[in-house]
């Protein structure tokens, strides 16, 4: 499941900046509490191994994540986002994931479209019983972004 | 497009018949043929009143003041404006029987170069949508049409996409006028206010621009109307509509040609939702 390093990382934003040797990324796991926070759960007690890059918030519903939540990770610390919740139809709250699917595909493209590359944003719907996929996509993000390399975009501080 | 003496009759009539405390509309700055808002209490002020196609401000705006929420208002709305006040009226931020909506079918207004205006020229919907009297002779929605910026940007390679809008957001003051300057923006608290302390860099840096102006274009992605007031408010110049446009080409193409206040009561893309969204890019 470890990736290995390359020698030089860069972010692929801005390739100019070179990562510091011991970089590792850092990723904002924002899940549903009644699926995939139970389906990480899972993961955990069946002893399935993943990336240890990334970093759990518990919500709600999906519908809860608003972009703000997606922005801010961003701008803070994150080099990239992975929002989990139920399947289609599954939902706890009937159609939250449904008003969710929405917004994240506005938010993706948007992200997209002012320069971050469309892998730093990911989204997976991983239900209660899945925690093998939840290891798998874990594992899937965490290699997309160690590929991409830290986020340099929109980090400059006190321009004027 | 003139219809000044039309406006100023039915001010003059409302006042006199005590219908309205308030009517929002232009005056002439006197200076270069610009507009800028004013609003009239008396009878006798209303000769001050002018509308042509230098009228470019989205005057609902003024409804979601203090000062004009309990006050029977009236006001002209040109397409676009009719739209956001629409927008407003679902969302109870003023109340139908408080207002006399004068509308206009609207041929377009001018930049400050003196010739038409883009969001003009890519308009939808030029007549008011909702009205007590309408102005002018209405010619229909029209055909929608992607944003000649945003294709020249989408096929730009991603870096020089991200460099270019890193100078837009590093010359973002933070100064608000954005905000403000929006009739949808109405919130007493706005949520972008509360990282403003050093850790999350939410002050004046082009992160902390990124922060706002990314936030504030979400929350009113699938409710802006393309009025075009925050950019006219803009002491930086910055190309505000990009963003927004994006936003609104993205859920035109996605979730059945949605278009923001076209009907009433309906709320905008995120209140709703269909079966049949895409869900290709979900793991």
């Amino acid at each position: 499941m470890e990736t290995e390093l390359k020698d030089k990382i860069v972010s692929i934003e801005k390739p100019a900046i070179e990562a510091p040797p011991e970089w590792k990324p850092m990723i904002m796991g924002i899940l549903c509490n009644w699926c995939s926070y139970a389906g990480s759960d899972l993961t955990g007690t069946s002893r399935i191994q993943y990336p240890p890059d990334i970093r759990i918030i518990r919500v709600p519903c999906s519908s809860r994540v608003d972009p703000w939540f997606i922005i801010k990770s961003l701008q803070a610390h994150a080099d990239g986002v992975l929002i989990s919740g139920c399947h289609p139809g599954d939902c706890h709250y009937i159609s939250g994931n449904y008003y969710a699917r929405r917004r994240f595909l506005v938010t993706k493209k948007l992200l997209n479209f002012v320069g971050l590359h469309e892998d730093r944003v990911q989204f997976s719907w991983v239900s209660a019983a899945e925690g093998a996929k939840f290891a798998q996509v874990v594992a899937k993000v965490s290699e997309d972004i160690r590929k991409m390399g830290p986020l340099h975009l929109y980090k400059k501080e006190n321009t004027r | 497009m003139d219809y000044t003496m039309q406006i100023q009759d039915t001010a003059a009539r409302l006042f006199s018949e005590e219908k309205i405390d308030l009517f929002i509309g232009y005056r002439s700055t006197g200076f270069d043929n610009n507009q800028v808002p004013v609003l009239i209490h008396h009878y006798q002020d209303v000769e001050q009143l002018v509308f042509t196609d230098k009228s470019v401000f989205n005057l609902t705006n003024y409804l979601k003041y203090e000062y004009t929420r309990n006050k029977r208002v009236g006001l002209v709305v040109k397409g676009c404006d009719s739209r956001s006040l629409n927008l407003m009226l679902t969302e109870n931020q003023v109340k139908r029987e408080n207002l006399f909506i004068i509308g206009i079918a609207c041929e377009g207004v001018m930049n400050e170069q003196g010739e038409k205006a883009q969001n003009c020229v890519e308009c939808v919907m030029p007549d008011a949508v909702i009205y007590d009297e309408l102005l002018g002779a209405p010619t229909g929605q029209r055909e929608y049409q992607v944003n000649a910026d945003i294709n020249e940007l989408a096929e730009q390679p991603l870096i020089e996409r991200g460099t270019h809008f890193e100078e837009i957001f590093e010359n973002c003051i933070r100064c608000n006028a954005c905000r403000h300057s929006c009739p949808l923006c109405y919130c007493n608290k706005c949520c972008i206010d509360q990282e403003t302390s050093t850790l999350y860099q939410g002050s004046n840096t082009t992160s902390g621009a990124f922060h706002a102006l990314m936030t504030w274009s979400l929350h009113l992605a699938g409710r802006c109307v393309d009025c075009r007031n925050c950019e006219k408010a803009c002491p930086s110049h910055l190309p505000l509509h990009l963003l927004h446009k994006q936003n609104e080409q993205v859920i035109y193409e996605n979730f059945q040609e949605h278009l923001a206040g076209m009907i009433k009561d309906d709320r905008g893309a995120f209140y709703k939702y269909s079966m049949s969204d895409p869900d290709d890019f979900i793991m």
